[in-house]
């Protein structure tokens, strides 16, 4: 009888401790749904209050668009982004390597700074999108090279929020600490030829972009593979997932 | 380490090994000549001239220096096979291998009149459909560059105003002067050839430094050399071809070097007659000459040009004044290669005494120029096929907005960006296509990691 009892009350206390985690996701949810709400007004209001540039224009441009909105604000969005998700490798670079109460307690900002990170990416690529039009700016080497590479950081600290939301302390369980920061320092180099491509685009050319031309690529070429390339990577997407599924029905 | 982890392992090395391989074979596959659609990229996108300038007050001078491996002393040439000459050179997609085309220096020259052109130098004159442009058919008719003014539709070459507009643009200053050299073509004879760009690249009114030697009711030349002079009646195709004959050895046509041809005479296949016979100029178009004949040493081209300050002829050409700028853009043929396989500058600015990228140095009346002062060091480029109509299209060319607030293309864009812009534009359609794909097979890379590592990471307590 007694033993029932407890079984029951543990079974309730469970059941609260489901509803307390449910609504403190909402709660995070709301909160971060909000900011980005915020964001998202904040950049277009002021996009649009900026109004056109110059004046005095006289040459006839071809095909101009009905609606776009200034670079400054894309500009000017853009360092929410790569300020949080460096933040967030910093935390990670951090927790990687010290066991210590400072470091364990940055861990735990990880993957809400990853997250409004990932949010206000979001809003930056689409106020980069709305600056030239699609045509135009896939015509542009630059151009090109700079979506590809905002869409794999963004794509990828979208992974990489996803992970720290799910797994939180446990990416720095014994090996896997060294997965986390394998993957983070990718993130992070990404971040940063995005941000060195951006930098190019606006006609501000870093050393950054320099030293890619050292290693192997001049932005201004477009950044494509040969199609036996396309498939290896396509073959490689599919054989991540198997290789997941795989290792997941292995004992731990 | 456990099984998962193991695991996980394997995948972050497969992703980074994916990525690298990626980045080491980037950009390979598309970009290649496709002779059919007109495309030879060169082996050198970006090059160099170095230029010097001096006046005196009546004359002025420009000094070019530009590399070359091999000089090219011959343009087009008549081979005489099987009991017919037959044309060969003067024209090739890319480098002539038999180095049948000759080398050239051209400059244009602008005071301002020409809106845009300080701004965005050769660029302004590439309408759409110039002949050699891939999809252009081919035509008797040289589709030649053009100032957007000279056309009701900028963007279409067929669109020229009436005569009268044109000939009010010419006295409004709307045109381009166009000094040439050629090493085959005029230097032989120490000139120069002075043109024009308006609604088409042509030559002043007068006589040109050359004419065709070919006599189209006989199917023969005009001219053969003067055995007298050359030593034999005409060269050897196989050492014209090998670069065998040089500047010490009779290899042009004129007064001094030719006579008539003789179809009598026991003609050898491979005997080779140049095409063109040079001959003085006159008029407006001999404004341009040369103080001596240009030679090529130690692998550069030193050529000289000079004309009048005040030709006399406003309508043909911009006249220098003392402490005048003007502004200059600069093309050089190299490597035996002729048309639109020529290396381009941006505009540079020229001022007579005046603060200029490039300062004429005045000297004192009647004098020669010793040429003292330091080079100008100006980079130039492969430019590809980009039109003036696509570069003020706001669908295609992002910073047409930028052109419109007459931004100058040296702010935005090297030399060096501009050439691979170039080629790059030459294969647009499939590049845009396999960057798409790029960018899916990329995207799906990283869904790929991303759901591999939510299944493979494991949470401590699932271990106990």
């Amino acid at each position: 009888m007694t033993a029932r009892i407890k079984t029951q009350t543990l079974q309730m206390s469970a059941g609260k401790d489901d509803q307390m985690k449910r609504s403190r996701f909402l709660q995070q949810g709301r909160k971060i749904g909000l900011a980005a709400a915020a964001l998202t007004l904040f950049a277009a209001g002021a996009a649009l209050a900026h109004g056109e540039e110059g004046g005095g224009v006289a040459l006839v441009v071809q095909g101009e668009a009905a609606f776009s909105l200034s670079p400054v604000y894309h500009i000017l969005v853009a360092h929410f982004p790569v300020a949080l998700w460096v933040t967030a490798y910093l935390f990670i670079l951090i927790r990687t390597f010290s066991d210590s109460e400072f470091a364990v307690r940055l861990q735990k900002a990880i993957w809400p700074v990853a997250a409004l990170g990932t949010v206000a990416g979001f809003v930056t690529y689409g106020l980069g999108l709305t600056i030239y039009q699609w045509s135009a700016i896939t015509e542009s080497p630059l151009g090109r090279n700079h979506i590809m590479l905002a869409t794999w950081t963004l794509s990828y600290w979208t992974v990489m929020s996803v992970l720290g939301y799910r797994f939180r302390r446990h990416m720095f369980d014994g090996a896997q600490r060294w997965v986390t920061f394998a993957l983070a320092t990718i993130g992070a180099l990404v971040i940063t030829i995005t941000g060195t491509l951006g930098g190019s685009l606006g006609g501000t050319p870093s050393l950054v972009t320099k030293s890619l031309n050292w290693i192997g690529w001049n932005v201004y070429n477009t950044f494509y593979l040969p199609t036996w390339m396309l498939v290896v990577f396509f073959a490689g997407a599919a054989l991540l997932i198997v290789i997941g599924v795989i290792g997941s029905k292995r004992r731990v | 380490m456990n099984k998962r982890t193991k695991y996980l392992a394997a995948s972050t090395a497969l992703f980074s090994g994916l990525l690298v391989l990626g980045w080491v074979t980037h950009g390979t596959g598309i970009v290649k000549d496709d002779p059919e659609r007109n495309i030879v990229i060169p082996d050198e996108l970006t090059s160099e001239l170095q230029v010097k300038a001096s006046f005196d007050g009546e004359k002025i001078w420009f000094r070019y220096r530009w590399p070359v491996d091999r000089p090219s002393l011959f343009n087009d040439v008549l081979v005489y096979q099987d009991g017919a000459w037959e044309k060969r050179g003067g024209e090739a997609l890319g480098p002539d291998p038999d180095f049948l085309v000759e080398d050239r220096v051209a400059m244009m020259i602008d005071d301002g009149s020409v809106p845009l052109f300080g701004r965005y130098g050769g660029y302004i004159t590439i309408g759409d459909g110039l002949t050699t442009f891939t999809g252009t058919p081919e035509t008797d008719e040289e589709r030649t560059k053009y100032l957007p003014s000279t056309r009701t539709d900028p963007n279409d070459f067929d669109t020229v105003k009436p005569e009268s507009d044109l000939e009010t643009l010419r006295a409004a200053g709307q045109f381009i002067d166009l000094w040439q050299w050629r090493s085959s073509r005029s230097n032989p004879i120490g000139l120069g050839d002075d043109g024009f760009v308006a609604e088409e690249r042509g030559g002043d009114a007068g006589t040109g430094p050359y004419t065709t030697n070919w006599d189209s009711a006989t199917s023969q030349p005009k001219y053969m050399f003067d055995p007298a002079v050359a030593g034999s009646t005409a060269l050897s195709i196989d050492e014209v071809i090998a670069g065998d004959v040089g500047f010490n050895d009779t290899y042009y046509l004129s007064a001094e070097t030719a006579v008539a041809f003789d179809p009598t005479y026991a003609w050898q296949n491979g005997d080779t007659i140049p095409r063109r016979y040079l001959r003085p100029t006159d008029g407006s178009r001999g404004d341009v000459v040369q103080p001596k004949k240009a030679r090529w040493r130690n692998g550069f081209w030193d050529v000289t040009l000079e004309r009048d300050m005040d030709t006399g002829n406003p309508l043909d050409d911009k006249i220098f004044r003392d402490g005048g700028n003007y502004d200059l853009a600069f093309s050089v043929f190299r490597n035996a290669s002729t048309m639109r396989w020529h290396y381009v500058t941006l505009p540079v600015s020229l001022g007579l005494e005046q603060p200029a990228q490039l300062v004429a140095e005045r000297i004192e009346p009647g004098a020669e120029p010793d040429w003292t002062q330091p080079w100008t060091e100006i980079k130039t480029f492969y430019p590809g096929q980009i039109t003036w109509g696509q570069l003020t299209d706001a669908r295609v060319h992002p910073g047409a907005g930028r052109i419109a607030a007459r931004v100058p293309v040296a702010v935005r864009h090297s030399e060096e960006q501009l050439a691979l812009y170039g080629v790059q534009m030459e294969f647009a359609e499939e590049i845009r296509a396999q960057w798409i794909w790029t960018l899916i097979a990329s995207l799906s890379l990283i869904v790929g990691l991303g759901i591999n590592i939510n299944l493979l990471m494991r949470r401590r307590e699932e271990v106990k």
